[in-house]
């Protein structure tokens, strides 16, 4: 069974903040609204042995869904491949979603009164292409793909490298992994 | 271009704003008064006199529900708050809705013309009914919050006990805040006291031990009676209430997430400081407990006033503390984002 998830390599990370712009422009988000924005951490260590640490964010697509729980209209989804999307006939904007999620993924779109969120780009997926943040990334830090496919690249990174995943001990289960700029060795 | 961004850009901190915590406040105060007043004429026959609080506890369940949907982003479509049966805001709502009607066909009974206003087995069934939903809406506005695994300074279970403590007292001070207010006339307050009154104890016209009996509560003195067991209650559930607050905010301060102990700070000794100290507990719980020892009378009404401003400012204090934990340069992050004020957000382009 299909079950999409995606790898960070944070080691490959820059923060030139492509995927945040182009995620921005693909899902023509409103001005106070990111998907996918870059954290920076640091720099750390001591001269000449400095380094940043970049996390770039997006909905984790947790396999147990707060925010899907605490949706109160059943607009809030979560498909048979794990990807959680809003219905947005369905939401009210009550904000339960929003105040649920520990990830800060979901946005009030206050012109058209519902709530949005990175839906991993679903449209593209089913068509076979990849979610635009990750065909954006010129690094490659982004990898997406099919967690049960074994001989898949996502698998592949999951299973041979160290991964981290944000927020774990909330047991959310999130969908995606992190190998860690000071680490990743399997 | 301008217009535009005016229209979007209006960056919220947080995830719920006042109307939230009016509606908490309401909720909370109009399942304590029902709570009350249903305890009020199940156990101790004294429903004659708490029949009226029905009707204050339904406007404030009604304007509490109108917060709440002139809170959603599509106001007309509240409706489907009550179309999925698992998630703890639609048991709400439902609940809510469920004791508003019921507060509705309790406050019959106050009115001869309405057919089972004679209904004495009616009437426990119903009162009966508002004390099970009461508490479930006391609890659940708790529980909603306490659910949010994000909310460091929600998600714990102290919060809906906390919240139900809290939902009590300003439910005592509400309703007798409409005892001291209400017109009993004193055929009213002769006829509750009496066999032959239309208004009777639970157990009907014979039952004996109800408080509401002739000779006991329900005689022509007896409002300033059970007037002085809510100021008893006040009392209790206002010593309990502050120690309960100071636990948890302590709790909070001491805890292992560093998320929880910031916000917990900031009601200690930080931007809610004043709220915390001087609105919940100088003005919601010291000076209603020095009222209620050393005062009488008006004084007493002066206490329940302030039980319910601090109230307000309990629900106030936890939806405006919605902290989440940070990660690694999501401080940094947020201090960068775009408030709406700035140049060229301005900029006439």
């Amino acid at each position: 069974m299909t079950r999409y998830a995606m790898v960070m390599d944070t080691r490959r990370c820059v923060g030139c903040d492509s995927c945040t712009i182009a995620c921005k422009v693909w899902n023509e988000l409103p001005l106070d609204v990111l998907f996918c924005p870059v954290l920076r951490d640091g720099p750390h260590g001591v001269y000449p042995h400095l380094h940043m640490n970049h996390t770039p964010l997006l909905c984790m697509h947790c396999a147990e869904t707060p925010c899907v729980h605490a949706c109160p209209t059943g607009a809030s989804r979560q498909d048979a491949d794990g990807i959680v999307w809003v219905e947005e006939k369905g939401c009210i904007t009550c904000g339960a979603c929003i105040a649920a999620c520990p990830y800060n993924a979901r946005h009030r779109d206050r012109q058209r009164g519902v709530v949005i969120k990175c839906d991993f780009c679903k449209d593209r997926v089913r068509d076979g292409e990849e979610p635009f943040c990750v065909k954006t990334c010129h690094q490659r830090a982004r990898v997406f793909g099919d967690l049960d496919d074994k001989h898949g690249a996502v698998a592949r990174l999951v299973n041979s490298l160290r991964t981290e995943r944000l927020f774990e001990d909330i047991g959310t289960e999130p969908q995606v992994y992190y190998i860690m700029s000071k680490g990743g060795q399997g | 271009m301008k217009k535009h961004a005016e229209a979007t850009v209006k960056r919220h901190a947080h995830v719920w704003t006042w109307p939230i915590a009016g509606y908490l406040f309401l909720g909370g105060l109009g399942a304590g008064m029902v709570i009350v007043a249903s305890v009020g004429d199940l156990f101790f026959g004294l429903g004659s006199f708490f029949i009226p609080c029905a009707g204050c506890s339904l406007v404030a369940l009604g304007l509490g529900s109108l917060l709440l949907v002139f809170e959603l982003g599509r106001p007309l479509q509240f409706w489907r708050v009550f179309s999925r049966e698992r998630a703890v805001l639609t048991f709400g709502a439902w609940m809510v809705v469920c004791l508003m009607v019921l507060d509705a066909v309790y406050l019959g009974f106050w009115f001869d013309f309405v057919p089972w206003s004679g209904l004495f087995w009616l009437r426990s069934a119903v009162a009966g009914a508002c004390l099970l939903l009461g508490c479930g809406v006391m609890l659940y506005t708790g529980i909603e919050l306490s659910s949010m695994k994000a909310r460091v300074f929600w998600n714990t279970p102290a919060l809906p006990i906390l919240f139900a403590l809290s939902g009590l007292l300003v439910g005592c001070a509400g309703d007798y805040l409409v005892l001291c207010v209400w017109p009993y006339s004193a055929e009213f307050a002769v006829a509750a006291a009496g066999p032959e009154g239309g208004l009777e104890p639970v157990g009907g016209p014979g039952s004996a031990g109800g408080l509401g009996s002739a000779g006991g509560l329900g005689s022509a003195g007896s409002l300033a009676a059970v007037q002085s067991i809510l100021v008893v209650c006040m009392g209790a559930l206002s010593v309990v209430t502050l120690i309960s607050v100071l636990i948890y905010v302590l709790m909070m301060y001491t805890s292992s997430t560093a998320a929880a102990r910031k916000a917990a700070a900031r009601w200690l000794k930080g931007a809610f400081a004043w709220a915390f100290w001087g609105g919940l507990v100088f003005i919601g719980l010291v000076i209603p407990l020095l009222l209620l020892a050393f005062g009488s009378g008006i004084l007493h009404a002066g206490a329940a006033l302030c039980v319910i401003i601090g109230g307000i400012f309990l629900r106030f204090l936890v939806v405006y503390c919605d902290d989440m934990r940070d990660l690694p340069g999501e401080a940094l992050y947020k201090k960068r984002l775009p408030q709406g004020d700035e140049a060229f957000l301005k900029a006439d382009w």
